[in-house]
């Protein structure tokens, strides 16, 4: 009888929490994106439901969809990125190379890093006078970025922030796949290499197939991470030139603490949220395709 | 693995050192730059040793910028954010990985979601309870905030290190006369124990490095964690990059050392928790 109640016993506090923390606010959010609250309504209490109002003002704003789009391609960048340069780096750990295991592990500082102390650096290696990267690039002979300051413009802000990404979420990525290339039989290559097939062929017939499941999770959980990049881009830029490296966290989060409009803040998180779960869907979509065609 | 050329050899080195510097360049780099004195760091020629190694900077932040006091800010919030989360998440994972629970496919489901979606969208309603609480501006209630990510990501990667306990020997424990508590504190826990570490190195990390809530939480200078106080810092001291390397040194070299003595506790765990589902 004891054993009935002693699991949910032990579940109770952690479920409190979550429900407490995470799955009221998430309803509160969706409530709020309905209303109109702001500063006022935080001290009063007094809120005005308001409909579809946040949504429809949100949704013919034209900045929201530059920002929207500035997410977007932002994102996708950075997982693309991040997904090619991890499996290089995984490839090439896979290769067993003497002082592989010392690569694996340096690989994992910049994971590690704290996201804020990274932006100050690489803000400090792309400094227009004194950066090192500038120095590089004009002994290397391109001239042109001599004092070439690249936070004066949101692309190469964007570009910059984009290579810090990189360079922190790659090992995970890396990390990840180097330990599904252990769980793939190496029976699989043997008879591939008898049938004469390529190393690419091996990386495209073998690997990346055998490893779908592994690679559709890692896809998601880049997909999250990188349209939800907040800090790198506070710090680096805090969203300028002219909120020109505005991203949708960046934008709710300014409209709710900044400007104390919680509801429109909140309607902008929502659709934040809803676009991600389209990539997602869309991730999945494709991932079963593919499979029911070869099947 | 299988017999390579020269060719191959050379090209997978030359790659191996690329990644490598590349990994490792800017920690090297904000290392050294916290060594040189100011008119060394800004020369139109950097130096990639320094010629004069100073500790002005790292005197300076601590005694001028009071990072001392952020430091432990740091330490107390991570630390109370990783007992709690761990102790509350080691009974969940326990209960999850044990027993046969109806909807237990839910609550697992549930934990992954929760894990998985945007703080952003929670910041707005915990910034209005946290208010009407009166929690905000205090490092109580960032380490409650702290708990909505830690919490979920120790569940499901304690969940996986107790399933993976064998059942019998806990029956053993049971049927040689210890009771349910006993057996989970003399058998179960120590054979979990590298699990459980790795997963506390793992939430002690996060929250040291956490940034969002932070600055939405915090106003007062002597409340700052040091992300938030490097943040302040910077956007105050933008010029003054001795400074700034020597904070962000001390920022990153706790949780450095942290991963050097548990890399290994904590890759192995990083990859059961995400390649084994």
């Amino acid at each position: 009888m004891k054993n009935r109640w002693l699991p949910w016993l032990l579940l109770a506090p952690a479920l409190l929490l979550i429900i407490g923390l995470t799955i009221y606010p998430l309803l509160y959010t969706l409530f709020l994106s309905f209303q109109h609250y702001d500063m006022y309504s935080m001290l009063s209490g007094e809120t005005k439901w308001v409909g579809f109002e946040n949504y429809r003002q949100t949704l013919t704003d034209p900045f929201f969809w530059k920002v929207t789009r500035n997410t977007v391609l932002f994102g996708l960048a950075c997982v693309m990125g991040t997904m090619v340069v991890g499996l290089c780096v995984a490839l090439l750990l896979h290769t067993k190379f003497k002082g592989s295991n010392i690569l694996g592990i340096a690989i994992l500082v910049p994971w590690v890093f704290p996201a804020v102390a990274g932006g100050i650096v690489w803000r400090w290696m792309f400094h227009d006078q004194y950066g090192i990267a500038n120095f590089f690039l004009v002994k290397l002979g391109f001239e042109k970025f001599q004092g070439f300051a690249w936070f004066n413009s949101s692309f190469t802000a964007f570009f910059i922030i984009f290579l810090m990404i990189v360079w922190q979420s790659f090992p995970f990525i890396a990390i990840s796949l180097l330990a599904g290339f252990q769980t793939i039989p190496n029976s699989l290559y043997e008879a591939a290499e008898i049938d004469g097939a390529t190393g690419w062929d091996k990386l495209t017939k073998i690997t990346l197939p055998m490893l779908k499941p592994l690679l559709l999770i890692l896809f998601i959980l880049s997909t999250i991470w990188d349209f939800k990049i907040f800090d790198q881009i506070y710090v680096m830029t805090e969203g300028g030139p002219a909120r020109g490296t505005y991203v949708l966290a960046l934008y709710s989060w300014n409209e709710a603490i900044n400007a104390l409009n919680f509801g429109m803040a909140s309607t902008i998180a929502m659709l934040m949220f809803v676009l991600l779960i389209i990539f997602i869907t869309i991730y999945v979509y494709f991932m079963r395709e593919d499979e029911a065609v070869k099947s | 693995m299988r017999y390579k050329t020269t060719l191959q050899k050379i090209c997978i080195y030359s790659l191996a050192v690329i990644t490598f510097i590349v990994a490792l360049f800017p920690f090297w780099w904000m290392m050294i730059s916290s060594l040189k004195p100011s008119h060394e760091i800004f020369s139109k020629v950097p130096t990639f040793w320094p010629r004069n190694v100073t500790f002005e900077h790292y005197t300076n932040i601590f005694v001028r910028a009071n990072f001392w006091g952020y430091f432990k800010n740091s330490l107390l919030v991570a630390g109370t954010v990783t007992v709690i989360g761990t102790g509350i998440a080691s009974l969940a994972g326990y209960a999850l990985g044990r027993f046969p629970l109806r909807g237990k496919e839910m609550i697992l489901l549930t934990v992954l979601f929760v894990q998985m979606f945007p703080l952003v969208v929670l910041i707005i309603p915990l910034f209005i309870i946290m208010s009407q609480l009166n929690l905000t501006n205090s490092l109580v209630g960032l380490v409650i905030t702290y708990l909505t990510f830690s919490l979920p990501f120790c569940i499901w990667m304690l969940r996986s290190y107790f399933s993976s306990i064998p059942i019998e020997i806990e029956e053993a424990a049971l049927i040689d006369g210890c009771t349910r508590m006993q057996a989970f504190r003399k058998v179960i826990f120590p054979l979990a124990w590298p699990g459980i570490s790795a997963t506390s190195i793992f939430a002690f990390i996060t929250a040291w490095n956490e940034f969002v809530f932070a600055v939405t939480f915090i106003k007062d200078d002597q409340l700052r964690t040091l992300p938030l106080a490097l943040q302040q810092f910077f956007s105050r001291f933008t010029a003054d990059y001795g400074g700034l390397m020597a904070a962000s040194t001390i920022a990153t070299i706790p949780v450095l050392l942290f991963f050097m003595f548990f890399q290994k506790r904590m890759t192995k765990g990083l990859v059961q928790g995400s390649v084994k589902h």
